[in-house]
């Protein structure tokens, strides 16, 4: 995977077990969660995929839809991460996010 | 406050270590291999001899941003409220002075929080989907097979191929470039980075619980990941070679990994309390189950971890080992992670807790 690569999340739903083992086996998609079991007896579960791999995922008795752009949302995020050192002058401590509790 | 970049993760465990002169800040001994040196923090009052010791370690995904933060902010929690003589309150979960007091009293808590340095700034400043290391020497010069998924470098089940039956999904691949970024490496502890977790394991040598934090599906697991558990069959075990070919499948019958019916119960006893702790902080589900449940995985650090008093033939040396796979998102905003690590750092007192009992 290099830099340029775009991954989605996919949400895959395949129409019963034996649908969804053919799929695990043939295609072993980066699975991002537990795979559930719907009331109709499908099963269904988020996936990272290439747009290549998502074409891929489907078919007879398989969906996939793709729930977003992994890969944007997670730029995205990295404009909250930390710049430089917070840690960095003399007293500076982590404190713990927990409310310290007095007389307990 | 921003997600930890890596310089900071180091320097909130190093100024820990300063502020806090009884706990001991602990330089791992293999650089990874962009150079970088990580450091782990045993936290707890001064001892004459080792005490039993928790072991925490995260971040080995890079991806999984969060993991840093929640071990780092536990290690401050604790050792804040010790020092101040203060309870700690997460959201609707509590615990007292005293309970803090015996966990540092009566526990070494072992917190590594950046075992992947390098992966997590390629991923916090290039790719954010990253999950391995950054390790070139298996690609031939392909970006795309840089690095080795450091969850399955461990040595358990490594021969995947021989272990597993040819239809079990096992999450897990020997090829460099396998885009699902699960490449195991040329062979086991092949690492620097779960090379230094294997050596706190050795260092502290009354290890007896260890914690993988990973994201997600809001799950407590522990072993086995392989197959299901079962605590009646002895011989089929990871080392019988009679079961090779017939691990891992969901409904399969040919096959469950055996483990003693008094850790399967204590695992799922510490499991489950770490899942009501951290339900308590403002109502998250959390479920305790043994990590085949999630899907099948050879080489990883729980099963490891566990397996090594079974290898070894030494009952003293065993460690219950769990993953924690937090929240429901690799990269949650910040606003959330930090309720996400109110959750379970309150899971993980709760957990040490439960240890000490």
């Amino acid at each position: 995977m290099s830099s340029e690569y775009t991954i989605l999340r996919v949400r895959v739903t395949a129409k019963d077990a034996d649908t969804l083992r053919a799929l695990l086996r043939d295609s072993r998609p980066d699975v991002g969660g537990q795979i559930r079991q719907n009331e109709d007896g499908s099963f269904t579960f988020d996936a990272y995929v290439s747009p290549e791999q998502g074409e891929a995922l489907t078919r007879e008795g398989v969906s996939a839809e793709v729930i977003e752009d992994a890969t944007a949302t997670g730029r995205a995020r990295q404009a909250e991460v930390g710049e430089g050192d917070r840690f960095a002058p003399e007293d500076a401590v982590p404190q713990g996010l927990a409310l310290k509790v007095q007389g307990s | 406050m921003p997600y930890l970049n890596i310089t900071e993760v180091e320097s909130g465990v190093t100024s820990l270590a300063a502020a806090f002169p009884a706990t001991d800040l602990i330089e791992l001994p293999e650089p990874t291999f962009e150079g970088r040196t990580c450091h782990a923090l045993r936290i707890g009052t001064h001892r004459l001899e080792p005490k039993p010791a928790v072991v925490l370690i995260g971040g080995a995904h890079a991806r999984e941003w969060g993991s840093c933060e929640i071990l780092v902010n536990l290690a401050a929690d604790l050792l804040h409220a010790h020092a101040g003589g203060t309870g700690l309150a997460y959201g609707g979960t509590s615990f007292t002075s005293a309970q803090v007091r015996a966990i540092m009293e009566k526990l070494d808590v072992v917190v590594f929080p950046l075992v992947n340095p390098d992966g997590r700034h390629y991923s916090q400043t290039v790719d954010p989907m990253w999950r391995r290391n950054r390790n070139p020497a298996q690609s031939g010069g392909n970006p795309a097979a840089v690095g080795v998924d450091l969850n399955r470098n461990y040595d358990h089940l490594f021969d995947y191929r021989t272990a597993f039956h040819p239809s079990a999904p096992v999450q897990v691949s020997d090829n460099p470039a396998n885009p699902d970024q699960v490449y195991q490496g040329p062979e086991p502890f092949s690492e620097p980075e779960p090379r230094n977790v294997r050596w706190l394991l050795d260092h502290f040598v009354r290890t007896r619980w260890f914690v993988d934090v990973h994201s997600y599906t809001q799950k407590m697991l522990y072993v086995w990941g392989d197959d299901h558990n079962q605590s009646v069959d002895p011989a089929k075990n990871f080392r019988n070679p009679l079961f090779d070919g017939k691990r891992g499948l969901k409904d399969g019958l040919l096959y469950a990994e055996f483990i003693e019916k008094g850790d399967a119960d204590d695992s799922a006893v510490l499991a489950e309390r770490f899942c009501e702790a951290l339900k308590g902080v403002r109502g998250k589900k959390y479920s305790p189950e043994p990590g085949f449940d999630l899907y099948p995985t050879c080489g990883t650090s729980d099963d490891y971890t566990y397996a090594r008093h079974i290898v070894s033939g030494q009952e003293e040396e065993k460690i219950l080992a769990f993953t924690v796979e937090w929240g429901m998102d690799f990269h949650p905003p910040w606003a959330e992670m930090e309720k996400i690590v109110l959750d379970v750092d309150a899971g993980l007192v709760q957990f040490c807790l439960t240890a000490l009992a």
